[in-house]
């Protein structure tokens, strides 16, 4: 039995589809990165998700009680309050048991790094502060689901890094949803991928999966310079492509085998100053994936 | 602590911090006191700054005390509104247009709890205001006009409460309602004048309406209105009051869903 369970999903302003038939299911302590461009429906899915919106059509099937855990990409706190208020307060209004909310809450600031700052107001706060304390409100009543919208995108390198290990810690016990464009962080942490397209799911699947419908091996030709390599597209031997002294050999049924290629470069001064085996990357399959009908 | 008695610290610590706990009592009493001192020094105010023609003569009658405090009420029906509607305008419509309800509309909140709490502390600011504007009047009036009978002062501040806390609700029932803070104002203002303009042309058709709340205060310094009218008419006031609330969670329920994400 799944977490949970979307169905059909969707969500339409004035007959405009944000959100199309979308259906996955998400299983227990698995992390799930849904990507996509810009306004392809990450964030209405994550919201209809939260309960923060209302879907049209479709059904999302919980088999949890308590509430999730839902960080927005820009969250906003009241500036009067400190950080370890503004935690009480969404410990409170989760349900968390009241003798517990002060020792939850400050446990859970420590965990984000927000140890030292737990009585600054949060109207002080830095963006990565802003973030950190974001993830605390979202994760202090110990939600079985946790839906994060674009949780590292506004962080610089090091900022990012940080909230990346912390997700990854949470893991273990824990259903993770999240929306990014960051390839790498969806590389580091998902054992499923979703990819929407204007509000449509196009393509789902784990890493591994994806990876290989997408892998389209290749052999990768450096030279030494852009004319030895124009000299070698010359011979026309097998599909090809160039750019400048770098040349890609796609490994198709037609295409060359590894010693075949060797072979040929071995017998003449083709002026090769490398050669590799290359897979396409996740950036490669996004932008592919983006651009399917 | 059970969800209302949570927001209700939250707003008590929002009007705290950024002062509205103060600011909007300091200007009722700033209006209560300035009626009666403004009254009493009014011909020496006109002589240094009235420009007046030599030798011009001006006869000012002296008000009753009672006067004085309805004039007290009458600032309150223009400025105090105001003030009122300015500084509550964007409770429900800012936290929602800022983002910052998004974090409690994410959670199992109880609508009931978050409208109440909020609609509470506004209530106990405004009548605190009220009473405190109505006391420091009350204490100039008394040094400078004369007493008034205490059990009549209760009751016009009694009565006029009744008015305020309508006012309150509706400004609050507006900022649900409306996707931001000056439109809620703007709503606000819209049905308290239209409806007292309504009134001050028609009224002498109904005699139970909330909007006589104010002629009924200010009946009590005289010979008190009618009874069965004014109770009739504060039954009512409670009920619009009771039916706006129901409104207003309900509202603010339904239009979650334009919060800022």
């Amino acid at each position: 039995m799944s977490l949970l369970e979307v169905k059909g999903l969707t969500k339409s302003y004035n007959g405009n589809l944000a959100v199309d038939r979308v259906s996955f299911a998400l299983e227990e302590r698995t992390a799930t990165a849904l990507i996509g461009p810009n306004g392809s429906g990450k964030t209405t899915t994550l919201s209809m998700i939260a309960g923060l919106l209302k879907e049209s059509e479709g059904s999302i099937q919980r088999d949890f009680k308590s509430g999730v855990g839902f960080l927005p990409q820009y969250p906003q706190f009241f500036p009067w309050l400190s950080a370890l208020e503004f935690t009480e307060m969404a410990a409170q209004i989760s349900g968390v048991d009241g003798k517990k909310v002060r020792q939850q809450s400050m446990r859970t600031l420590d965990f984000v790094g927000l140890g030292s700052a737990v009585n600054k107001k949060t109207g002080t706060f830095s963006g990565g502060m802003r973030q950190r304390l974001g993830l605390a409100q979202a994760i202090v009543h110990q939600p079985k689901l946790l839906l994060l919208d674009e949780p590292v995108s506004a962080l610089d390198p090091a900022g990012r890094r940080e909230i990346m290990d912390l997700l990854k810690s949470l893991q273990q016990d824990t259903t993770i949803l999240y929306s990014t464009h960051i390839l790498n962080d969806a590389e580091e942490m998902t054992d499923q991928l979703l990819f929407l397209k204007e509000g449509k799911l196009v393509e789902q699947g784990s890493l591994s999966e994806v990876k290989k419908r997408y892998a389209e091996p290749r052999i990768r030709l450096r030279f030494e310079t852009e004319q030895a390599a124009m000299q070698f597209e010359s011979r026309k031997l097998w599909p090809m492509i160039r750019d400048r002294h770098v040349i890609a050999l796609p490994l198709t049924d037609e295409g060359p085998a590894m010693r075949q290629v060797l072979a040929v470069l071995a017998n003449e001064e083709s002026g090769i100053a490398g050669i590799d085996r290359q897979s396409a990357s996740l950036e490669e399959i996004f932008l592919k994936v983006a651009g399917k009908r | 602590m059970n969800q209302f008695g949570v927001l209700l610290k939250k707003e008590w610590r929002e009007n705290l911090r950024n002062y509205k706990l103060f600011w909007i009592p300091a200007v009722f009493i700033l209006l209560g006191i300035t009626e009666p001192v403004s009254n009493y020094f009014l011909p020496q105010i006109l002589d240094s700054v009235g420009n007046l023609p030599e030798g011009t003569i001006m006869e000012f009658p002296v008000p009753e005390p009672e006067q004085v405090m309805v004039a007290i009420m009458g600032q309150y029906q223009l400025l105090g509104l105001l003030v009122l509607v300015l500084a509550y305008m964007g409770t429900i419509a800012g936290e929602r247009k800022s983002g910052t309800a998004t974090l409690l509309y994410a959670r199992p909140l109880s609508f009931k709890a978050y409208f109440m709490s909020k609609w509470m502390m506004a209530s106990i600011i405004a009548l605190l205001s009220v009473w405190l504007g109505f006391l420091a009047g009350y204490y100039y009036t008394y040094l400078l006009f004369g007493s008034i009978d205490l059990m009549d002062l209760i009751r016009f501040g009694f009565t006029y409460s009744f008015w305020i806390l309508l006012v309150v609700t509706v400004v609050l029932v507006a900022s649900a309602l409306m996707p931001n803070a000056g439109l809620a104002a703007a709503v606000s203002l819209g049905v308290i004048v239209i409806s007292q303009l309504v009134d001050g042309l028609l009224g002498a058709y109904w005699p139970v309406s909330p909007l006589k709340l104010t002629a009924y205060a200010a009946a009590w310094f005289e010979n008190g209105p009618d009874l069965a009218d004014f109770w009739w008419t504060a039954g009512t006031t409670v009920l619009l009051i009771a039916l706006l609330l129901v409104l207003g969670i309900y509202i603010s329920s339904r239009k979650a869903a334009s919060t800022k994400i």
